[in-house]
């Protein structure tokens, strides 16, 4: 039959446990703005019953343990969208960078075919004229810097972006190593049944930040998580990190290696794959409609450049230098002449003809074989400037908001109430002031069973 | 039911996000323009492409057709003064014809017949800048000269090449008249019938004169004709030039269509955004502040 002494012993439990459980309180207040953390509760449970002559005695409450309140799925679908968040953040922060260089119509190679076959139509009205002529070579001239300039934009932001690949290697390797590291603890404390608790928190944030720079792969296992590349490279396997390396590959630019493995075209998501993105496909592409635009001009300028004859009569050259190659055209595009009279402006072999400028100014009107005419073929590069620009802020808008929503999500399970908090307090106060009352009176009844020896 | 009890970065996207609407409200209300990087509108931006291209295009047209009625107008001068000294030849053939001048008076014709050739030879060798305008696309030799062996006592050292030059898109006129054709084409010979009369008044008969004279008339006829072409070229420069005027007024307008603000609209977009963010500062200012703590005591 229990007695004071047992009601006294309860008593302190109860304390322990208020105070015990006042202490995950103190710990989600003290968190309540550190990222990545997950508000913590007291698991209280009934203490074992005592069956004392038929009677069931509880015998108080017992401080099961401190339990971490997440939901594993949001937080694979946060590792999820923050890829693609820092996927569109990358190819929009590079893309915003050369952008500018194609935002004035009047300027760049645009507005420099256009004055260029406006030199042409001026000297159209007076072919034998020096100083006309040589605007024509100075406004040739113009156009090739323009096609440099153009080109060295993209190649600086394809070099620019090719630096930061082993720089983002580097962090993601260092973010393995110290995931790695905390999975093993995690994996330890699970295997001992304890809630891993903030431990979890540091490791899941640190994924948090390993998906915002490479799109991940999420498994739980036993033995806590394994983390690979949304294409199966291994990047953290238990305790194990797998580092991944970063060389110079076949094409002069920066490679990813995994063991060996190049996997830089598997790489697609996060921050790398986004850097990869524009560094691989975007600027190429942009590349490469410059240089068709700027061997095809050349190629077809020239050809009708040749059918003409210059101020002394003989037949045209080459106007501009012949190309070699579509690859790089834009950044040897060069006028071969210097001397006003070569520009083969008779079609006749007079020296006041403009036969031959009339043809030559006819290319700004005729489609070039890439299906566009010189201006239009600019127009469709600005096109696709703009339109890689548009959809990465298209993507970013959209992931973010979706990443916002996720992040309401995981604080509406996770996150700290201060309201629910302070509540929980005053709980806990409450029934430690009358765990502690019960033993004072407890003492005040044993105290009247004591003086009742005294007296009697 | 628990909700996201941390609403600090929701309350701050939605400042951010009514802050940058205000912002690229007043961006268009400050530049005028909707559109300042090709991703704020790629189509819009490539589309400007063409419409700037076409605008310089129209702006060198404009000066295509300057040049070009300066030199138009000074053909036709030239040929204005080419048809008066043939009136002044008629005139003096005519004289020359009558069967009661004496020889010494047909001498003195003929003098004054030898002046006028040489003038309308100065005037089919006109020049602007360096350029004769009627020696066909031998433009940098003088196209006649004066040569007493030939019959038509003028050696022509020009060509017949014609030039065309483009004046709006796809609109080519052309600019000139080879001599040979302006001056000796089916209809009359100018050089030759001077000669003709010059010749009939030193050494032939008082028909000679009168059969030379009216190929001299004949040739006038001619000139006068040619004279249309200019007159025709003219007349085509100016309504172009009409036409170019108000493309450059229409392009304008279009660019303004593409990538100008809707000043209007921008100006209502800043008034709401503003409504916007005074009003998510405010939810924000009563929102952020308050928890259960500020009611316990």
């Amino acid at each position: 039959m229990p007695g004071l002494n047992t009601s006294m012993n309860i008593a302190v439990q109860a304390l322990l446990a208020e105070q015990g459980a006042l202490n995950v309180t103190t710990n989600n207040i003290a968190n309540v703005n550190t990222p990545g953390y997950s508000r913590e509760m007291a698991v209280l449970q009934e203490a074992p019953t005592v069956i004392d002559g038929g009677n069931n005695y509880g015998m108080g409450v017992t401080l099961q343990e401190f339990q971490s309140v997440r939901d594993q799925m949001l937080q694979l679908r946060l590792y999820e969208e923050n890829g693609q968040q820092g996927n569109a953040q990358a190819q929009l922060n590079s893309l915003n960078q050369i952008q500018s260089y194609f935002a004035d119509p009047t300027k760049g190679v645009g507005g420099a075919l256009t004055a260029f076959f406006n030199s042409l139509s001026q000297l159209s009205t007076n072919p034998t004229d020096t100083s006309t002529r040589q605007q024509v070579l100075l406004a040739a001239n113009n156009l090739a810097n323009a096609f440099h300039a153009s080109a060295d934009a993209l190649q600086n932001l394809q070099s620019s972006l090719d630096e930061a690949v082993p720089q983002t290697v580097t962090q993601i390797n260092s973010l393995t190593t110290q995931i790695a590291a905390l999975n093993a603890q995690v994996a330890e404390m699970q295997g001992l049944g304890h809630d891993p608790g903030t431990t979890q928190d540091r490791r899941d944030q640190l994924v948090l930040q390993l998906s915002q720079l490479v799109n991940v792969s999420v498994t739980q296992t036993d033995h806590g998580i394994n983390i690979t590349t949304a294409n199966g490279v291994p990047l953290v396997v238990s305790g194990k990190s797998f580092d991944l390396q970063s060389g110079t590959a076949s094409g002069g630019l920066q490679g990813v290696y995994s063991q060996g493995q190049d996997i830089t075209s598997q790489l697609q998501g996060g921050q790398l794959g986004g850097t990869l993105q524009v560094r691989d496909t975007v600027v190429p592409d942009m590349l490469g409609q410059l240089d068709t635009l700027a061997s095809q001009l050349a190629t077809t300028f020239n050809t009708a450049h040749q059918a003409g004859f210059d101020l002394n009569g003989n037949p045209g050259g080459n106007f501009f230098t012949p190309l070699a190659a579509v690859a790089g055209a834009a950044t040897s595009f060069s006028v071969a002449i210097s001397d006003p009279a070569l520009v083969a402006a008779s079609s006749d072999g007079s020296a006041g003809s403009n036969g031959n400028v009339v043809q030559l100014l006819a290319i700004k009107d005729q489609k070039l074989p890439v299906g566009f005419t010189p201006v239009g073929a600019y127009a469709n590069f600005v096109l696709t400037v703009g339109n890689y620009g548009s959809n990465a802020q298209a993507n970013l808008t959209a992931s973010t908001a979706s990443l916002q929503q996720l992040t309401d999500q995981r604080n509406a399970v996770s996150g700290v109430s201060i309201d629910e908090e302070s509540t929980n307090m005053i709980q806990f106060q409450r029934a430690y002031e009358a765990a502690a009352r019960v033993i004072t009176t407890v003492n005040s009844m044993m105290q009247t069973l004591i003086n009742i020896g005294v007296t009697g | 039911m628990r909700v996201n009890p941390n609403i600090a970065p929701d309350v701050l996207a939605a400042i951010y996000a009514t802050q940058q609407q205000q912002d690229t409200a007043l961006q268009e209300l400050s530049s005028g323009k909707r559109v300042n990087v090709p991703s704020d509108d790629p189509l819009s931006s490539s589309l400007m492409v063409g419409n700037q291209d076409q605008s310089s295009r129209t702006d060198q047209y404009l000066q295509n057709i300057d040049t070009l009625m300066s030199q138009m107008q000074t053909a036709d001068t030239a040929l204005g003064s080419i048809v008066t000294a043939l009136n002044q030849a008629i005139s003096l053939g005519v004289e020359g014809a009558n069967g009661t001048v004496s020889s010494s008076q047909k001498q003195q014709l003929a003098q004054n017949l030898l002046g006028i050739q040489a003038q309308v030879v100065q005037l089919a060798n006109i020049e602007v800048g360096g350029v004769f305008l009627f020696g066909g696309t031998a433009s940098t030799t003088t196209p006649y000269v004066l040569d007493s062996t030939s019959a038509s006592g003028v050696q022509y050292n020009g060509n017949q090449g014609v030039n065309t030059v483009e004046i709006a898109d796809g609109l080519k006129v052309q600019t000139n008249l080879a001599g040979d054709q302006l001056f000796q084409n089916a209809s009359g010979d100018v050089f030759g019938s001077l000669q003709q009369l010059i010749t009939a008044l030193q050494t032939g008969t008082s028909s000679d004169a009168a059969t030379a004279t009216n190929a001299v008339r004949d040739a006038l006829n001619g000139i006068t004709g040619s004279r249309i072409f200019y007159g025709n070229i003219e007349n085509q420069l100016n309504s172009t030039q009409t036409f170019l005027n108000q493309e450059q007024v229409n392009l304008k307008s279009q660019e303004n269509t593409l990538i100008g603000a809707d000043i209007a609209k921008a100006a209502t977009d800043l008034t709401q955004a503003t409504t916007a963010h005074n009003a998510a500062l405010a939810a924000a200012a009563k929102i952020l502040p308050t928890s259960l703590l500020d009611y316990l005591k």
